[in-house]
């Protein structure tokens, strides 16, 4: 893999030359005489150019009577005559004009100030800085009412993008990602673009934005829009940072505290003390985090970027290397990209752009040992005496847990787990001026990429049921081939200098198709020669094939207007059909559509502001669609197993999924008002706005009741789930001299409420916890807050005899007859006597009050520091650790000091119930608050300090050091409080345990060329 | 404006006769069958009912399996076993300190529903399927049955439980709403599907080979007089199990310990059994027991191991034979495994370094891999002596002492064992219930005879568990079994938290109340 990034980097030294003729230097300023970096000098018709330094400093070889031509966005283009000077110094002018930010909103870009929707732009400069192997990342904190939700600290893990709350009840709540126009896959993660490449990311939050993109933009959308070429010298930039992380460690109990426990909980329930445990019998035991867990795992990133080209070609060209290990021995992530891209200007009507990108990832699976590291007991070595090793293999030597915790240690040493995936994605773009008016586009897109996963399984025994008997190996190749066809055509064009009009229509063709083939074998002859490791070596008698594929397509038809009126009114409308295979042929077809007004204030005549300087309203209103849901989610589909019949094997056929014939749409509509306000010359900037989102015909996987015999899910469409919510984005940029201070503050605040139910629908429950009777620990009722989280109410711990014997129903029946002091006291709210389903209540709201990031940005001379804080407040956690953590159920670890917060008689104002094996009472064994914590949190995500240098020949030099994760204020208990498992509804705020967000010191140096 | 008009319309065009629209919207599922055109051959048809076996024992070891052993851990007969890796779903339950919301509950509901479900759709769909008239009239039959078996399953552990009876009822909304029927509903359903069943049904010699194990009018009798039986209807019951005992179909295994052999599955006396092959192509078609129940000491899970107090039942009776094929001893040879001279029982991780030899699987018999779910043998539901004994304790109840005694001494002249023809009254009753628990023992008959059979009206299960239960009083006060008592992680006075009032039923499973919103209501004291 190095190899290849080594390739690619001299192929790319070799392609630029440079011409050497009059030397011409000098020194740009802004109108204050500040100096700008990064100005476009290009010789007048030839490709040879050259970019100004840190200082604004440049030089460039000319012939005697050439003419420069120096650019830069947000500055007027001027033209010089060299007229055989050696020395050019250059002030450039402000472009008023064209500082009025282009932004691209689907099928098209036009000015912000042409928009009437809700959209957040965050610009490439702003990722580029956060040191991330994720895009996603780097947006949380970013744009108001964006929520970044961190997958955990495993390498290659994806965050969840959350955009504006929840309006779908399914697991998939990823806005969709159009990237350079092209509709990715559902499901795709930003892992595939590396964040260097990206110019710019739009998010379009409310329908009236998103309704161009229809049928899959429920969730919202992120655009995002690569770098490409600028016509001028070639432009060289090559990042590199090295870096490494780590977590805290979380500190369990030794082997004397888990014994302690061991036989509190025994001789609580009066146990014969035969069964307890010696604690002269055992030592310190065994750190299982330490046996497991590597303190600093390395991680490395380099780019090399270069564009160029003249006026008829552009071109640009990036490759980047990312590698990140795990912090256990097994587990990493590599991938290399590399992005091509061409602009060619046929003629002055013809444009062609031809983007192409490959990646190749490589992973080893990361082993979620943290869980385990936790549970198993300390008593247990990591390996067997090596007297009891003989006749055993290396994967046999482990210690066999006391507790049913498999050793993390094995499991590590038996994990062969190993993926590649390679793509290749093409984009192409024709673009024909028709007239000065009209512009036809045509574009083809698409994906073909490729995921192999080996799995090898070593043959071991560790104990009775810790044991294989026969090894095997499993290989699959997933294929995908995705395509979209995109045909549009824009009139655009201002009417008596007042009247701005932009028309688009367009048909869209989208198909997404995937297959898998896999096969598996047991018996390969060797465990450890791993040449071995393929299906042409098993010898076993167990030889299966599993393969299918599947195809998804839309048929869509855009309609779009965009008016403006002098630049006061601003009308949007559009309209999109869609037709989904997904859906049976009655539900097929889906109408969005969508109008947005704003109203520029400040543009008024009448308005006279000496403070304000931009004032505008907006109000939109808009249909979205969703299909999330099994693409096979119509059909009753048969499966097959096995019976025996007169001593031989026979097939069986059964109904392996119930179909819903009825299925249609999810239908979002959304109502949203704004404000946006700048003052002072955009000084201080404010945005706001007002959203109500309802979820029409949710389409959810149904848990029937069992009786129903049905098997898994089926899909339906359930309710209506409405979504209010506030964003508001508020700025302050100001420079002095030397000094510039940049604060952004994003806080957003929303609710989602069941507002209507399909019959059999009125309660939709998640997360069933086996640990707690299968009991579903999240609820969503009708008129109520969605995934609230569901329990008894604990009324605090029995302290006497006498508390124990009041605790009953009006009529005198014992509540709790099983409890003994000690135990929780549960609340019998309907007052019947008895505690069931009918005393569950609502005891956890896991959505946050409010929920923001802070950005701060500072440039003192060459010296720039940023700083990213991201926050949730006033949510609440559902900590499942707190099953067993301070339990010891199962026999399981407890955390250090356990034995401190669990009541005793000596420590009665304890918040864990007593100790206890039986737990009669249960304490553990069922839904309470007492695993509901405050997960309100408030983290430095990210904090650079830069330093920027000059070097002879470079333009730009910079030196950086990075810290990620740094800080994390919060009262949570559990190991990190940014946390969701599964499903957003079922998961959001639900703690499992799972690997948590590390720790990242990296040093980089960014050097333009 | 015009333009666009134009050109919207010229690009529609294009894309309208370039490509067939249908074509492109139409994606039907790949690689599997459909529900609406899977019924169309005899042979898809008799697939579909296999499907409906395929939920007897369930797929592996957990579905159903476990928990019917967990209810012989539940009695007098086992130890939950492995003290190793206790674990609160299972021990617990076996202590009766139950956890309502053990998985084993919540699977061996959901997996008998699920056969249920399959059974609805058969006899749904099947009437249609143009075949051979005999075949359809057999194929529902056994459709029938099966749905009886597992609502009779469900009603002795559960009691009344929702009655789905046909697969349009869960296609309707009001499915949703669906409470629990009352026991006696319940017992009728299954008594109208068995009677059904009966007369379309082969007898067991008139099946071909390849077809052995398939139901027969044998196996809807004998399981109408166990249905006749728990509900006290004696005279049926007795008049049912004479029918079968005088068909002819069956008859007893002549040496005890070749009921259990590898290889005899569907042996002479067998009625209705789930037969396990070895086939490592494909996934559990073998059995579990021998490993989930085999010894820590033997490649086993440890689960299940017998107690004294069973071991001491067969010795009052001076039962070897039955003793020998029933019970292997730590440190003792295995009766028919010559492989075998000293059997590890690992006592320190299994409370009675006792295994069940009916579920064991000898040496030479074992398949390599030695793997669960690949392991041959056999599951017996009702084999001919069950039957015998049925008869035996109607005929008893029946006033017929003399039936019941000949009955009686059917089953005891196989074992060599002299029968007492002057037994009488409350004797002979105890003599046919203790012969039921000897001849039976191991084969997850023991909980649903002693919750069922009554002293007064007071159930056996109460006076054998509980604080005072012959069992927990042999077991803390008299036992000097070298094993139980030194092995304390699993208590010896296990069962005495046995309440008559709660563990009559297990309970509902929790989640099944959550999902149908409050409508399927608990057991009382859970």
């Amino acid at each position: 893999m190095k190899q290849l990034v080594l390739i690619f980097i001299s192929t790319l030294c070799l392609s630029f030359t440079v011409a050497s003729q009059n030397n011409v230097t000098g020194n740009i300023t802004d109108d204050q005489g500040q100096p700008i970096p990064g100005v476009n000098i290009l010789e007048k018709g030839t490709t040879n150019g050259f970019v100004s330094d840190f200082d604004g400093n440049y030089s460039i070889s000319v012939g005697d009577n050439a003419t420069l031509v120096f650019s830069y966005i947000g500055f007027k283009t001027q033209e010089v005559a060299v007229n055989s000077r050696g020395t050019i110094n250059i002030s450039m002018v402000t472009d008023n004009e064209q500082l009025a930010e282009v932004v691209v909103i689907g099928y098209g870009a036009v000015k912000r100030d042409k928009i009437a929707t809700s959209i957040s732009s965050v610009d490439g400069e702003e990722i580029s800085k956060q040191v991330a192997s994720n895009a996603a990342e780097a947006l949380q904190g970013k744009a108001a009412g964006v929520q970044v939700l961190s997958s955990g600290g495993s390498p290659g893990a994806s965050p969840r993008i959350l955009v504006r709350g929840i309006t779908t009840v399914l697991g998939n709540a990823s806005p969709l990602i159009v990237l350079d126009g092209v509709l990715q896959a559902s499901g795709t993660s930003l892992n595939s673009i590396n964040p260097r490449d990206i110019e710019s990311m739009d998010i379009l939050k409310d329908a009236a934005a998103s309704a161009i993109y229809g049928s899959r933009a429920s969730n919202g959308v992120i655009l995002i829009t690569t770098k490409r070429g600028k016509a001028g010298k070639t432009v060289v930039n090559f990042d590199f940072n090295y870096g490494v992380q780590g977590w805290d460690k979380v500190e369990v109990a030794d082997a004397q505290e888990y014994i302690e426990v061991y036989n509190a909980r025994r001789i609580n329930d009066n146990a014969d003390p035969s069964v307890l445990l010696n604690p002269d019998d055992f030592g310190a035991g065994t750190d299982w985090w330490d046996e497991v867990v590597e303190d600093f795992a390395p991680i490395v990133n380099a780019n090399l970027r270069a564009s160029g080209g003249s006026d008829n070609i552009k071109y640009g060209a990036s490759v980047s290397f990312f590698d990140q290990q795990s912090n256990y021995s097994k587990g990493n992530y590599q991938r290399v990209t590399a992005r091509f891209n061409v602009d060619f200007k046929i003629s002055d009507k013809i444009t062609l752009k031809q983007d192409l990108t490959p990646r190749i990832e490589t992973f080893e699976n990361t082993p979620n040992l943290l869980f385990n590291s936790l549970r198993i007991d300390p008593i247990t070595p990591v390996f067997i005496p090596q007297s009891e090793r003989v006749g055993r293999n290396e994967f046999s030597i482990f210690g066999l847990s006391r507790n049913l915790v498999p050793n993390p240690v094995g499991q590590l040493a038996r994990q062969f787990a190993q993926n590649d995936f390679f793509a290749l994605v093409s984009n192409t773009q024709l673009e024909y001026k028709i007239s000065p008016d009209f512009t036809f586009n045509s574009q083809l897109g698409f994906t073909v990429s490729s995921l192999t996963w080996e799995v090898f399984n070593p043959e071991y025994f560790i104990g009775p049921n810790r044991q294989r008997e026969i090894n095997n190996y499993t290989k699959n190749v997933t294929q995908n081939f995705n395509y979209v066809i995109n045909n549009t055509i824009t009139f655009d064009k201002t009417i008596n200098e007042k009247h701005y009009l932009n028309v688009l229509g367009g048909i869209l063709f989208d198909s997404e198709s995937t297959n898998y083939l896999r096969g598996f074998r047991d018996g390969i002859p060797s465990n450890t020669n791993q040449n071995l490791w393929q299906l042409d070596a098993a010898e076993g008698e167990t030889v299966r094939a599993f393969g299918n594929e599947g195809t998804q397509n839309i048929l869509s038809g855009v309609f779009r207007t965009i008016y403006s009126f002098d630049n006061r009114y601003t009308l949007n409308a559009s309209v999109r059909v869609d037709q989904s295979s997904r859906f049976p042929k009655d539900g097929r077809t889906g109408i969005f559509s969508s109008v947005s007004l704003a109203w520029d204030i400040d543009s008024e005549d009448w308005f006279k502001s000496e403070a304000i300087n931009n004032l505008r309203l907006k109000i939109g209103v808009g249909e979205l669609g969703n299909q999330n849901i099994s693409r096979d989610g119509q059909f009753f589909a048969i499966g097959s197993d096995s019976f025996v019949f007169g001593g031989e094997r026979v097939v069986s056929n059964f109904l392996s999924q119930f179909g819903n014939t009825n299925l249609q749409w999810e239908t979002v509509r959304d109502k949203n008002f704004g404000v946006d306000l700048g003052l002072f010359n955009n000084e201080i900037t404010l945005s706001a706005e007002y959203y109500v989102k309802t979820s029409e015909d949710l389409l959810n996987q149904v848990l029937l009741p069992n009786f129903t015999g049905v098997p898994g899910t089926v899909a339906q469409n359930v309710g209506s789930i409405e979504s209010k919510g506030i964003d508001i984005a508020l700025g302050y940029n100001k420079k002095w001299n030397d000094f510039t201070l940049g604060l952004n503050l994003t806080l957003s605040s929303n609710e989602s409420t069941l507002v209507e139910a399909a019959p059999g629908n009125e309660v939709i429950l998640g997360q069933r916890r086996p640990t707690l009777g299968n009991r579903f620990v999240k609820i969503t009722e009708l008129g109520e807050i969605v995934g609230l989280f569901q329990g008894y109410k604990n009324d605090g711990i029995f302290q006497n005899q006498t508390e124990l014997n009041s605790h009953t129903s009006e009529d005198g029946t014992i509540i709790q007859p099983n409890a003994q002091i000690g135990d929780l006291r549960f609340v019998d709210q309907n007052g019947d006597g008895q505690l069931d389903d009918e005393d569950l209540v609502t005891i956890g709201n896991p959505f946050p009050d409010f929920f923001g990031g802070l950005n701060v940005n500072m440039q003192y001379k060459k010296l720039d520091l940023s700083m990213q804080w991201y926050g949730t407040f006033g949510n609440d956690v559902y900590n499942g650790n707190l099953e067993y953590i301070r339990a010891g159920t199962q026999n399981l670890n407890v955390l250090a000091g356990t034995t401190d917060v669990v009541w005793t008689p000596t420590n009665t104002d304890a918040r864990f119930p007593r100790l206890t094996e039986l737990d009669r009472n249960g304490n553990y064994q069922n839904p309470s608050d007492l695993f509901i914590e405050d997960g309100s949190y408030l983290r430095l995500r990210n904090i650079q300090l830069g330093y920027n240098f000059n070097v002879k020949g470079f333009q730009r030099c910079r030196l950086y050091v990075s810290g990620q994760n740094l800080i994390t204020i919060t009262d949570y208990s559990g190991f990190d409080p940014e946390v969701q498992s599964g499903g957003i509804i079922n998961g959001l705020g639900v703690d499992f345990g799972r690997n948590p967000v590390a720790k990242t010191y990296l040093l980089g140096l960014n050097l333009t060329l | 404006m015009k333009k666009i008009v134009l050109f919207l319309t010229i690009i529609t065009a294009l894309v309208y006769t370039s490509c067939d629209k249908e074509e492109f919207l139409d994606q039907p599922i790949q690689g599997r069958q459909q529900l609406d055109d899977f019924f169309s051959s005899e042979q898809n048809a008799e697939n579909f009912v296999n499907s409906i076996y395929r939920k007897v024992n369930g797929e592996s070891w957990f579905q159903v399996n476990f928990q019917r052993q967990i209810n012989e851990m539940a009695t007098d007969d086992n130890w939950a076993g492995n003290t190793r890796q206790p674990r609160p779903d299972i021990t617990g339950i076996s202590q009766y300190n139950v956890f309502a919301g053990s998985r084993y509950f919540v699977l061996f509901w959901e997996s008998h529903y699920i056969g249920i479900t399959r059974a609805n759709i058969s006899l749904d769909r099947i009437p249609d399927v143009d075949i051979d008239e005999d075949k359809k009239a057999r194929l529902l039959a056994e459709a029938k049955f099966l749905r009886a078996f597992f609502y009779f399953d469900l009603v002795r552990n559960f009691g009344g439980v929702p009655l789905v009876t046909s697969y349009n009822e869960i296609l309707q909304p009001s499915i949703n709403d669906k409470e629990r029927s009352s026991v006696e509903e319940v017992y009728a359903f299954v008594e109208q599907d068995l009677m059904e069943a009966m007369d379309d049904l082969p007898l067991k010699s008139e099946y071909a080979a390849a077809d052995l194990g398939r139901i027969t009018k044998g196996a809807a009798r004998s399981l109408l007089a166990k249905v006749y039986l728990y509900q006290e209807k004696w005279a049926e019951a007795q008049t049912m199990a004479k029918v079968v005992m005088d068909s002819g179909e069956y008859s007893l295994e002549p040496d005890f310990a070749d009921l259990y052999k590898v290889g005899n599955a569907h042996g002479i006396e067998s009625i209705f059994a789930i037969e396990f092959i070895n086939n490592p192509t494909f996934t559990e078609v073998g059995g579990q027991f021998s490993i989930t129940n085999g010894s820590r000491g033997d490649r086993g899970w440890g689960w299940g191991s017998p107690t004294s107090d069973l071991e001491n039942a067969f010795l009052s009776e001076g039962d070897n034979i039955r003793l020998r094929s029933t019970i292997i001893k730590h440190g003792e040879p295995v009766f028919g495994d010559p492989a075998v001279t000293s059997f590890d029982g690992e006592p320190s991780e299994n409370k009675s370094g006792r295994t069940n030899r009916k579920y064991y699987t000898p040496i030479a018999d074992r398949p390599e891999p030695y793997a669960r779910g690949q392991i041959p043998g056999q599951y017996m539901h009702i084999r001919l002596a069950d039957v015998i004994l049925m008869h035996a304790e109607a005929a008893y109840f029946n006033g017929d002492e003399t039936s019941a005694k000949n009955s009686l001494a059917l089953v005891r002249d196989r074992v060599e064992l002299d029968t007492n023809m002057s037994l009488s009254g409350d004797a002979l009753r105890d003599a046919i219930w203790k012969e039921r628990r000897l001849e039976l023992a191991l084969e997850q008959h023991r909980l649903y005879d002693i919750r069922r059979q009554k002293i007064n009206g007071v159930p056996r299960i109460a006076s054998i568990l509980g604080p005072n239960g012959t069992f927990v009083k042999y077991n803390t006060e008299e036992s000097t079994d070298p094993f139980e008592t030194t092995n304390l992680l699993e208590p010896q006075n296990s069962g005495t938290l046995f309440d008559p009032n709660i563990h009559m039923l297990w309970p509902i499973p929790p989640d099944e109340i959550q999902l149908s919103r409050g409508k399927i209501t608990q057991n009382p004291g859970y």
